[in-house]
């Protein structure tokens, strides 16, 4: 499966596009970046095996989004431009509807749809395992065990659906939580026999076999560093929500807690003698793309920073339900567009493999 | 190149050996076939190659192993990887990543060679197992035996010296299995690996085999010998060789090629004309059954998955009476399941009607049919989950809300009565299997399905299977199973319907489908090619007493 861009483009880009996004509610420019957004995952999806689950995922957004705008005009009664009204005795409903709770439902959704826009591109666009394989030296371990737990979810989705035809045809019922059990307690054994097999097989083919052997004292020594990294970090988490006002010892101790694992893990990934098979290319398009998603960002943010209102938009009076529009900020937003623009034309996608019933 | 020197092993918290002072030494570039009854030692006796035990399993271990002069108890697996391929029972679990070209790459990544290196050796890999046009695929996406290429393909990598197999082909439909087979046989033959595989389907594997490594039980000492001299020894062997043992063939043939001068010579082989073939698919299936009387009516089903285009099942008229054994053949994909998974209510039909024991699968729901039929699924683990098995039958029981019954009879001909109280996931796969069934006939359906009943069994757990489903049919029960196993059908079954892109293609009495089809046919049918004969008995009992000694 041949990438169109190099998977840490799509992450620097996804990152950039997300960050941008949360920052307005001008649904123009929320618009604008919608489109650029969607013109990606157009590309992507025609060349993608795994855009069609995407596409069903970015349906539960826009329903959501549907949702959303009559909702919040049926529940949200302020505003000057009166629309209509329905009969003030009727409870929660009744009252104006106005434009400005429609406006507002709108941008809302859209800046969620678009999140999810920028997330089910990043997931179409880049393997995921294949990332997390790309994990530096020191979290390759923390990486393979991600990447195991993905390939295996769709295992245990099928072994799911055969437990649960198996359970019905003795005639049992699913009705309360219960019912259950005859579903879950199989489905465990499964997994475990063959996280078993598994385990097996990575071992037969020398999986962490040729780790530098580190004294016994030096491992008891990690295995302590890692514990306490873990438990320092939880504390810390913990004393941030407890004593709000001394806010700087739980930031201490998270950071504290942070810097210990990293340690372990650095002293353990050192050990790690072994290759990597796959290596992206990093071409000139990514780094154009990169650019592209970079200048974008940084104009937005400088933008904000000369103007603090630039970006800024609430439809409920005093402030204007009609949003504001700058031309510059505008094309700015239409750079995300890059990597659909910076790609040769797209082959058709081949045809997706059906499954056949065993 | 493998040498043991009384090596012995027991499993952790276990008084009894699996192996006891086992010395044996097996040859640079010999293919070695392991046979022997499910638990055995044979996976004990394979895991010491790589070292898998003791390092993975623990336990007590004695003796030395020696593989190319390296020792598998100090190094363990990981130290062995280089030198031993080694290759699992199951398709499903033993893949990390989802990518073939990536799984591919794993073991090489472990070793940590350069990128070039493993460029080079992935495409010889892919092109010595003829894989290549797999290599961009998802393995959730690849069948069975494509997994088990790829399994094999990405052990290679490492260019061992030893290939070692634990049941490749045990959960794959005898196509699929072949093809795994064959391949084996080609690099035996191409790069002079040393092999050693363990494997039910004898008749498939005896030919290429150099010798036979015959393991009879736990703790009995293994032999090691020439396939035919081993295969006189051994009582449980494919139809084709029991026949010639019988009948004192010598020496012991075991391809259909070098047995036919013998069943020439005896006079047995009959040249079946084009006329029979024909004939049999002229004649209409049997209607003659009163309509009262039907176990299942299937009328003109049709049945497409959703998300698919091509439907699965295309106008099905298929009528079963009562106390029929129907078999259902064809490839994988031909419907088979599906045609199952209607009869029990878990599809209803698209068009048509589906009609068991005069109850229209539409008008009742799976748990109440389940009461009338009882489906047995391929994977027993899918439906056991009790302490103990007792608690399994009395789990069905309840859920039909029957109170608990005399089910004596039932365990007996099951032959589970010494595992009623035990853990049903520690019992054997033939065991399991049993207990699935027992889980399921305890409400005594009149209507049985199963679908592929005989995965993963050996020959003595197949023919205790067809002996209890025999004895099914004879207390008037009708059973229809879907299966690769031809030589079942042959035992027991009195009708064979094949199945094709989800169409009946043939549907007629067991003897004559058999005989007129190529792949559809016992042994000892396709040896014989007479209509009379499909199983050992068959011949035995056409046979002037005199002539048999067994």
């Amino acid at each position: 499966m041949r990438q169109e861009y190099h998977p840490l483009a799509w992450l620097a880009w996804a990152t950039a596009a997300a960050a941008i996004a949360l920052m307005t509610l001008n649904p123009l420019y929320l618009t604008l970046l919608a489109l650029a957004v969607l013109a990606n995952y157009r590309v992507i999806s025609l060349r993608s095996p795994t855009a069609r689950q995407w596409g069903a995922f970015l349906k539960a957004g826009l329903l959501i989004w549907a949702i959303t705008i009559p909702f919040n005009a049926l529940m949200s009664h302020h505003g000057r431009y009166v629309l209509f009204r329905l009969p003030a005795n009727w409870p929660l409903v009744g009252g104006a509807i106005t434009l400005e709770a429609i406006a507002y439902g709108f941008a809302r959704g859209l800046s969620l749809v678009l999140l999810l826009m920028i997330f089910a591109t990043f997931n179409s666009a880049v393997d995921t395992a294949r990332l997390l394989r790309r994990m530096p030296a020191f979290l390759y371990l923390a990486g393979m065990i991600t990447s195991i737990a993905l390939a295996f979810v769709p295992q245990m989705i099928s072994a799911l659906q055969e437990i649960r035809e198996a359970q019905r045809v003795r005639g049992h019922r699913f009705r309360t939580i219960r019912d259950l059990l005859p579903l879950i307690m199989p489905l465990l054994t499964t997994g475990l026999e063959r996280a078993i097999q598994l385990a097996e097989s990575m071992e037969a083919r020398g999986f962490g076999g040729s780790a530098a052997s580190i004294s016994r004292s030096l491992n008891y020594i990690l295995k302590g560093m890692t514990l306490a990294g873990l438990l320092a970090l939880l504390a810390g988490m913990f004393a941030r929500s407890y004593w709000s006002r001394q806010a700087w010892i739980g930031i201490l101790l998270s950071a504290g807690g942070l810097l210990l694992m990293t340690a372990a893990f650095w002293v353990q990934g050192r050990r790690v003698r072994r290759s990597r098979y796959r290596h992206e290319l990093w071409l000139s398009r990514d780094t154009l793309m990169v650019a592209c998603g970079a200048a974008a960002a940084a104009g937005i943010l400088i933008a904000r920073a000369l103007n603090r209102a630039a970006l800024f938009y609430y439809p409920y009076p005093p402030y204007s339900v009609w949003p504001a529009f700058d031309w510059r900020l505008g094309l700015l937003y239409a750079l995300f567009m890059a990597p659909a623009w910076l790609l040769p034309p797209a082959r058709a996608a081949q045809p997706k493999q059906l499954p056949l019933p065993r | 190149m493998i040498h043991f020197r009384r090596v012995s092993y027991w499993y952790p918290e276990s008084q009894e050996p699996v192996l006891r002072d086992v010395s044996l030494d097996i040859e640079e570039g010999e293919f070695v076939l392991v046979i022997g009854p499910s638990g055995s030692g044979k996976s004990t006796l394979l895991r010491c190659i790589n070292g898998m035990i003791p390092h993975f399993y623990g336990g007590t271990f004695a003796g030395t192993v020696r593989v190319a002069g390296l020792d598998p108890v100090e190094l363990g697996p990981k130290g062995m990887a280089h030198l031993v391929g080694f290759v699992l029972q199951d398709p499903e679990a033993q893949f990390v990543v989802d990518t073939v070209e990536d799984e591919l790459a794993f073991a090489m990544e472990n070793q940590g060679l350069s990128i070039t290196l493993m460029r080079k050796r992935i495409e010889e890999v892919l092109d010595q197992l003829s894989i290549a046009h797999l290599r961009h695929r998802r393995i959730s996406s690849l069948s069975g035996g494509e997994k088990q290429h790829v399994a094999i393909a990405s052990v290679l990598t490492l260019q061992p010296k030893v290939l070692v197999l634990d049941e490749p082909t045990s959960q794959l439909d005898p196509q699929a299995a072949e093809e795994v087979l064959t391949v084996l046989q080609k690099l035996n033959e191409d790069l002079g690996l040393t092999i050693l595989l363990s494997e039910h389907r004898l008749e498939r594997v005896a030919q290429y085999a150099d010798r036979i490594l015959w393991v009879p039980a736990p703790g009995q000492p293994p032999a090691l010998g020439a396939p035919a001299e081993i295969l006189a020894q051994v009582d449980l062997t494919p139809p084709l060789i029991t026949l010639a043992k019988v009948l004192k063939w010598q020496p012991l043939p075991l391809t259909i090629k070098q047995a036919r001068p013998f069943a020439r010579r005896a006079g047995l082989v009959r040249e079946p004309s084009l006329q029979d073939e024909e004939t049999l698919l002229r004649r209409r299936p049997a209607n003659s059954a009163p309509q009262d009387s039907l176990a299942v009516d299937m009328r003109d089903v049709w049945y497409t998955y959703p998300g698919t285009d091509q439907p699965a099942l295309r106008g099905i008229h298929l009528q079963v009476a009562e106390g029929e054994f129907v078999a259902l053949m064809g490839r994988n994909g031909s419907g088979k399941s599906t045609l199952l998974k209607h009869l029990i209510g878990l599809l209803q039909p698209q068009r048509g009607q589906v009609l068991v024991a005069g109850h229209d699968t539409r008008r009742h729901s799976v748990e109440e049919l389940a009461r009338w039929v009882g489906y047995v699924p391929q994977n027993p683990g899918a439906l056991l989950f009790q302490d103990t098995l007792r608690q399994e039958l009395e789990f069905t029981l309840r859920n039909h809300g029957l109170a608990p019954r005399d089910d004596s009879a039932l365990i007996r001909a099951l032959g589970l009565e010494p595992h009623l109280e035990r853990y049903p996931r520690d019992l054997s796969v033939g065991e399991r299997q049993r207990a699935a069934l027992a889980a399921i006939l305890v409400v005594e359906p009149q209507v049985i399905l199963l679908d592929e009943p005989t995965r993963g069994l050996d020959y003595p757990q197949k023919r205790s299977l067809a002996g209890f489903l025999k004895g099914q049919k004879a207390q008037g029960r009708t059973i229809i199973m879907s299966t690769h196993d031809v030589e079942l059908v042959a035992e027991c079954a009195d009708r064979v319907v094949i199945l094709g892109e989800g169409e009946v293609i043939v549907d007629g009495p067991a003897r004559k489908v058999m005989t007129s089809s190529m792949i559809f046919s016992s042994q000892v049918n396709k040896l014989l090619r007479d209509d009379r004969f499909l199983t050992v008995e068959d011949v035995l009992a056409g046979m002037p007493p005199a002539e048999v000694t067994p």
